[in-house]
């Protein structure tokens, strides 16, 4: 059965599970929109690859429909799916010149005007090296190339097949921090001109923020928490997805009281108050606060007394270029975030008294 | 950094004593490389004399293209159905696999006359293959190239075997998925993708099987003795006149089956050459 709402949407994916040995992966629910790009993230052995696989058809699901495009292709061979399945290292062919890579998969037959909105060339080996910008290296062989290089030529032979989705494992996994941070922008900027959904694969919560529209948080087959980017990286669900998207503060409390839209936390001697829905007193919790929502003034500057306000000695300052993060001691251990100039305006150095202040709404309320 | 870069540069080329241990493996590295030249170097030496001779006689230069015929014959069909099977075991788990490994490599324990004496009980006269298969395809395996090339293969086949499947075991199987979402359906991306990049180990397994194949001796005696093939031939001229007939078709052989043992690798790798510098 499938409802206008799915026909409409450009990939669907409904309860898919499978087990493969002991390992099950389960329930995996998503739909997205021409051009909206889904981020999984998990550690290793989350399943994270083997949802992406399962999608693109090298799996059978024990349950569950893969739709794509409004066609059912769940019973399908992988060649009969039109995904674009881009892996770590690009995955050039090695015995083929870039100009054979792009004509792998080169399909002539469609000409569909909607889909690429972004009058990206078809049917032409020529036309898409000139796009990508990569002509003269037409007869170069892939072990020649950059970083850089490979993933324009991965992305004009999945281009030249003229996918319906976009399914990225991982690519820039064995990639030096800069290359990668380079990659990204230039993958954002290419998936965010096309109206072709993608699937991205990875552990890293950078690649997240960069790149996702929405993001699936997965751990041991399950999904642990979907949503938004902002629903995930300012509301993790639990310890495990805060700790996993790098949220820098993670402190064990109990509710001390609540009333109306605001939770007291005890966490050791200090109250700190949360905004949220009400909780039972006494029960305990895990509070996240990210870095950059804990802000750092000079003793006495407030014209009014705040809420989660407190003198907090510095500990430990690093300066990191324009930013710096200072570590402070508030009755716990906060670590803040704030721009290099401010610290040297603050003059903050270690056991120098500040006041730290942090937005009940940037305290989020984790039960386990 | 300066430190640095000599404590890295310490590390790479002189992790303890170099001299020593470069000293000491090249002293029995080459003692083994001795061991292999000087009987090759002695054998050439001594038989120089009568190479020509040897090579004059009809019957020693029928044994060796016989030879080179049935080792072809063996070589080619081991690849045949060797490579699927290596593709098999390097692509799939199945129960039982490793016992099929094993299998594979038995003819490599087995002494070459019992394997010769089996072969004849499964291929001879009234073997529960040979006798059929003679009586409904008319084919013979003995006192023919059929049972030499069935011999030579028995012995020489799991060369081809493992040494594909490594070719296969060392091809990224994310390349084969990327190409099947390309489009590409199991056969193409066998044909396409998995074959070429898994060439150069193929090739060598090829090249071993034919080189073990022109060497047999043990299995091909005890099946089929006539006709004869190079190494039946050299022992049979050593027993029937003497070392110096036998050194110079023994030399003979040599060089034949070298020349092609060498040709066959830098064709090999020639083309993987080329393959790289496109």
């Amino acid at each position: 059965m499938t409802s206008p709402e799915t026909t409409a949407r450009a990939i669907t994916v409904e309860g898919l599970s499978l087990s493969i040995r002991d390992f099950h992966l389960s329930g995996i629910d998503f739909a997205l929109s021409g051009g909206e790009i889904l981020v999984i993230l998990g550690p290793n052995g989350s399943g994270k690859s083997l949802t992406l696989e399962t999608i693109a058809g090298f799996h059978r699901p024990a349950a569950g429909r893969v739709l794509i495009g409004g066609r059912d292709v769940t019973q399908l061979a992988p060649e009969r799916r039109n995904v674009a399945f881009m892996v770590q290292n690009f995955g050039l062919f090695p015995h083929l010149t870039v100009r054979q890579n792009v004509a792998v998969g080169l399909r002539k037959r469609r000409a569909s005007p909607e889909r690429h909105a972004a009058a990206l060339p078809h049917g032409d080996v020529a036309g898409l090296l000139d796009y990508f910008d990569i002509t003269q290296l037409a007869q170069r062989a892939p072990h020649s190339l950059s970083a850089g290089e490979k993933q324009r030529v991965a992305l004009a032979r999945a281009l030249a097949a003229e996918p319906d989705l976009f399914l990225f494992d991982e690519p820039f996994s064995a990639l030096d921090a800069h290359t990668r941070d380079q990659l990204r922008e230039e993958l954002a900027s290419f998936l965010r001109r096309l109206s072709i959904p993608a699937i991205f694969v990875t552990h890293d919560h950078t690649d997240a923020m960069v790149l996702a529209d929405r993001i699936i948080v997965l751990r041991g087959g399950i999904t642990v928490q979907a949503g938004s980017v902002q629903e995930v990286f300012y509301k993790p669900a639990n310890v495990f997805v805060a700790r996993f998207i790098g949220v820098e503060n993670i402190l064990a409390g109990r509710i001390a009281g609540s009333c109306e839209a605001l939770s007291t936390v005890a966490i050791g001697e200090r109250m700190l108050r949360a905004a949220g829905p009400q909780v039972a007193s006494g029960a305990y919790v895990q509070v996240g606060v990210r870095a950059e929502a804990v802000s750092i003034h000079s003793v006495g500057s407030a014209s009014a007394p705040g809420v989660n306000r407190f003198v907090a000695r510095v500990t430990e300052v690093r300066i990191l270029g324009p930013l710096a993060t200072v570590q402070i001691d508030c009755g716990f251990p906060l670590k803040a975030y704030v721009l290099a100039q401010q610290a040297r305006d603050l003059e903050l150095i270690p056991g120098r008294t500040v006041e730290a202040e942090i937005a009940p709404a940037s305290v989020r309320l984790m039960f386990d | 950094m300066a430190i640095e870069t000599q404590g890295g540069w310490r590390w790479r080329t002189a992790p303890s004593h170099p001299h020593s241990v470069f000293l000491l493996c090249w002293f029995l590295g080459g003692v083994l490389l001795a061991f292999i030249a000087i009987p090759l170097i002695a054998l050439a030496g001594y038989s120089a004399a009568n190479l020509a001779e040897v090579a004059r006689m009809a019957d020693v230069r029928a044994a060796i293209l016989l030879s080179l015929e049935a080792a072809f014959l063996s070589a080619t069909f081991a690849a045949l159905i060797g490579v699927p099977l290596a593709y098999v075991l390097a692509r799939s788990s199945f129960p039982g696999k490793g016992a099929v490994a094993a299998l594979i490599d038995l003819p490599l324990a087995v002494p070459h006359t019992v394997a010769g004496i089996g072969l004849l009980m499964v291929f001879g006269r009234h073997g529960p293959l040979g006798e059929p298969l003679h009586a409904l395809v008319g084919i013979k395996f003995w006192g023919t190239i059929a049972g030499i090339v069935v011999a030579m293969m028995f012995v020489s086949a799991p060369y081809t075997v493992n040494a594909a499947r490594m070719g296969f075991e060392a091809v990224d199987p994310r390349l084969e998925k990327i190409a099947r979402t390309l489009g590409l359906g199991p056969w193409r991306t066998f044909m396409r993708i998995s074959l070429p990049l898994a060439w150069r180990g193929i090739m060598t397994g090829i090249t071993l099987t034919y080189a073990r194949s022109i060497s047999e001796f043990g299995a091909v005696v005890i099946l089929v003795y006539y006709p004869m093939t190079a190494p039946v031939k050299i022992y049979e001229l050593f027993l029937r006149i003497g070392l110096d007939q036998a050194a110079g078709a023994a030399v003979l052989l040599l060089i034949v089956s070298l020349s092609l043992f060498v040709l066959l690798r830098y064709l090999a790798h020639q083309r993987e050459t080329i393959r790289e510098n496109r």
